[in-house]
């Protein structure tokens, strides 16, 4: 019994218990590790791409993806650094004020692109991974072309904050990066329609015929990973005060490697918040051991694509055990 | 190169008979097959006969025994005692590839030719015509056009597959399957879904093959066509040969009885009334190539039986009604109201539930708990603030596993782990958690055991009790006797005929629903 129990501790958190190893063995080859700076430093770096990472969670628990987020998070700091620019411009409000409308309607132009995404997905029934590939591409250039190609630098210095700040010693986008958790915990956990996204993506058609609005959830979960990606957008641009066409670049690769490592499955209908949480502080705590280790930055590259390769075999491994129970 | 050719005749034996010159004739044969699954007796001591150049039909019942006996030749399964015999020889089949060697060939109901390519290479798949390293397409051409052309197939063979209509497909598929010489070609349900006249086209075709020196047997349910094509008609009942006749001597009241026996029906409890009120109202509807001008009523408390043959347009019939499918014309009341544009969302927040005929991909989340698949339609109303209330939902699930006895180890387990029955309950508990007004029952009783299916049509029942009308479809006409007040019959998507159950008897349904 006790043993059946110790199986099962070992076969639900077979990566936190992963996790600690790593941290173990890191903290013994890189002295600077477990130090406070270091911990903190390594969840707000996380933070970035961690609260888009948790919008791709619902995303691929619905049976979808988005590649398109790193073109999102370029545009949308271009978006916001533009039309603060425009509106002081114009006379109508200082920089530092004009940032926030700025911010808000990046917010809404990367939840309309999400829109369209969900639409055309549900419309016309093609798979999200070719229309998000070529959104990609289409966002992009748009983003090249409204920032003329070179970095937008006009930003009020307040800014700063999203990115670079600290409330009570505790980075600003490490305190986003919670309230983004556990805002999409709840939602995922505890309301019908996070039930609607499991059930969404688990059997489409079931789902339908049971009355859930599946066209509805899938809309709106390409909607939420999109508003993820302008957030994570403006805290990049801020962090750097600048913003530029090719911010993000290839993050979308890391977003979605953090959600698989987190235990949710590309066929759709599994996954956990918590479990992505896992796995966006597993990839930020392999990273910066390795560079705190003085590790190639290329071969860095071939770390993480072995990580995310074992983290699939894992849980298929886990998922074909738990179906044939 | 010439050796690589010949690969399609590579039984050279019967090229021989191909020309007609020699003619040979081939017996399939079974002794004492029997096949045991926990608790049932698939197939009991089974002696059967089949000889070449006859077309066999070969019948039965749901349940009969009829497919296990197909798997086994087809070499999908293999038989618990017995053996079989081809031409005196003893057959141990251990994959359906080894049945393919053995000259076996089956046209399953689901074909499985690959759109994407084209008619030659569906039809020599896995043995193409080589010149060297590379395909040679013009002799694969030329094969496969031969081979279309000796079953007068007009079709070439650089046609792709994905651009043939269904009948089409079913010729490629048979003459794929004569491609490879067999001594027995066994044709599983070839007509289900052709219409009449691609049905004669097919059957010609069959005829064809009647010239060869190949066992041809047919599985169908479709008794009316079998005396155009079947020259004698094998039943099974209940896993026992019940007997082989001659079709030209048989009536179709003879196979109803050799298929049914003697059949109890049970009757109803009799304290199940239907009240005055009309709950459902559906008038003129149409769905094109589906149903056509559908009209009838449900009242309040009554259960309303859905008869009719596979394809008659049942459970099309249900679907646009509960907003699953469109339809193109036509009205639906509820309660008096007329309900426009139906969907699922719709349909269920005005009571309407439907437990789907595929259970396995429709009404289930397989890779969901029990206890999440339990609350899936009434998840609505199980929120408050679209908070879900962990308590009421404790209260659902616990309630229908009581309830409809579900018996599971552990309801966080996922669905998929349950039994046929076990997994019907669930359909139906998610559904009996929304409170519903009318349920549709599609097909509730399929691939599930007596006594789960005694206790899904007492949810039936107890539902008609507190005032909840049902649709039942079922292909079980037995079942519809026993738990519906009233039938329909529906026979090529209209409805043909009203009947009580008191009425009329299995057989006598049969007849009508075959039209």
């Amino acid at each position: 019994m006790s043993k059946g129990k110790l199986n099962r501790i070992f076969h639900t958190h077979m990566m936190e218990l992963i996790l600690l190893v790593i941290c173990i063995v890191i903290a013994f080859l890189a002295p600077g590790f477990f130090t406070v700076p270091n911990i903190l430093g390594i969840l707000r770096s996380a933070a970035f791409k961690g609260v888009i990472a948790f919008g791709m969670t619902m995303v691929i628990i619905c049976g979808e993806i988005d590649l398109s987020i790193s073109s999102t998070v370029a545009v949308s700091g271009i978006i916001a650094a533009l039309v603060a620019g425009k509106l002081d411009g114009a006379g109508i409000m200082p920089l530092s004020v004009g940032i926030v409308p700025g911010m808000l309607v990046a917010i809404l132009v990367s939840g309309l692109l999400g829109f369209f995404t969900g639409f055309i997905r549900t419309k016309f029934n093609i798979p999200t991974f070719i229309i998000t590939l070529a959104m990609m591409n289409v966002v992009y250039g748009a983003a090249a072309l409204l920032s003329k190609g070179f970095p937008l630098t006009n930003l009020p210095s307040w800014y700063n904050v999203f990115g670079a700040g600290n409330v009570l010693g505790i980075p600003v986008p490490a305190i986003i990066l919670l309230v983004v958790f556990a805002v999409i915990h709840i939602i995922m956990s505890y309301t019908t329609f996070g039930r609607s996204v499991y059930a969404a993506g688990g059997n489409p058609e079931a789902a339908r015929l049971s009355g859930v609005n599946v066209t509805r959830v899938k809309i709106l979960v390409m909607v939420a990973v999109q508003v993820m990606a302008a957030l994570g957008g403006i805290m990049c641009s801020s962090q750097v005060m600048s913003a530029a066409h090719n911010f993000g670049k290839g993050w979308e690769m890391d977003v979605i490697a953090s959600v698989i490592i987190g235990g949710a499955s590309l066929n759709g209908g599994i996954g956990k918040v918590k479990g992505t949480f896992i796995g966006i502080i597993f990839l930020g705590v392999l990273l910066n051991g390795m560079t705190l280790m003085n590790v190639n930055e290329y071969a860095q590259y071939i770390v993480r694509g072995g990580l995310i390769l074992g983290a699939v075999l894992i849980n298929t491994i886990q998922v074909t055990n738990r179906t044939n129970k | 190169m010439e050796a690589e050719c010949g690969g399609i005749f590579k039984n050279t034996g019967s090229i021989g008979f191909r020309q007609g010159m020699v003619y040979r004739m081939s017996i399939l044969k079974t002794e004492n097959i029997t096949k045991l699954y926990p608790g049932t007796k698939a197939l009991d001591q089974i002696n059967v006969e089949f000889e070449s150049g006859k077309v066999h039909a070969f019948i039965g019942k749901n349940g009969s025994g009829k497919s296990t006996l197909v798997k086994i030749f087809a070499g999908a399964i293999q038989p618990t005692e017995g053996s079989f015999y081809l031409d005196g020889e003893k057959i141990m089949l251990h994959s359906p590839q080894d049945a393919m060697e053995r000259g076996i060939s089956t046209v399953y109901q689901e074909l499985s030719l690959v759109p994407g390519l084209t008619v030659a290479e569906n039809i020599l798949m896995g043995r193409l015509p080589m010149k060297g390293k590379l395909i040679d397409w013009k002799a694969a051409y030329q094969t496969a056009g031969k081979l279309l052309g000796e079953y007068h197939v007009e079709l070439t063979g650089k046609e792709m597959v994905a651009d043939l209509s269904l009948w089409q497909c079913q010729m490629v598929e048979i003459v794929k399957a004569m491609s490879t010489n067999p001594k027995v070609i066994m044709l599983d349900e070839p007509t289900s879904s052709l219409a009449r006249n691609e049905i004669e086209l097919l059957f010609e075709m069959i005829r064809e093959l009647k010239k060869r020196d190949v066992i041809i047997i047919y599985i169908s349910h479709k008794l009316q066509e079998l005396w155009q094509i079947a020259d004698t008609c094998t039943v099974l009942r209940d896993g026992k040969f019940i007997g082989k006749t001659v079709m030209q001597e048989t009536s179709r009241q003879d196979l109803v009885k050799m298929m049914f026996g003697e059949v109890e029906v049970k009757t109803r409890p009799e304290d199940l009334e239907t009240g005055d009120k009309v709950m459902l109202r559906v008038e003129g509807l149409t769905r094109k190539g589906c149903f056509s001008d559908v009209s009838f009523e449900v009242h309040e408390k009554e259960i309303l039986g859905i008869a009719g043959m596979l394809g008659a347009g049942r459970t099309e019939l249900l679907r646009s009604i509960f907003g699953a499918d469109a339809y193109d014309s036509g009205k639906i009341w509820f309660e008096g109201e007329e309900i426009r544009n139906p969907n699922p969302v719709r349909m269920k927040g005005k009571g309407f539930a439907l437990t789907p005929e595929d259970r396995k991909n429709e009404g289930l989340i397989q890779m969901m708990s029990v206890y999440n698949n339990l609350c899936v339609a009434s998840i609505q109303a199980l929120a408050k603030h679209k908070f879900i209330q962990r308590k009421k939902e404790r209260d659902f699930v616990s309630r229908q596993i009581e309830e409809l006895q579900i018996k599971v180890p552990d309801e966080e387990l996922p669905v998929s782990s349950l039994s046929g029955g076990n997994q019907q309950k669930v359909v139906v508990g998610n559904w009996l958690n929304t409170n519903p007004k009318i349920m549709f029952f599609d097909e509730p009783s399929r691939g599930i055991d007596v006594n789960a299916k005694q206790q899904i049509f007492q949810v039936i029942w107890d539902q008609s009790r507190k005032g909840i009308s049902s649709i039942m479809v079922s292909s079980e006409l037995e079942e519809l006797l026993e738990v519906c007040h009233r039938i329909l019959i529906m026979h090529e998507g209209k409805i043909i005929k009203e009947v009580f159950p008191e009425d009329v008897s299995v057989d006598e349904l049969y007849a009508l629903c075959m039209g």
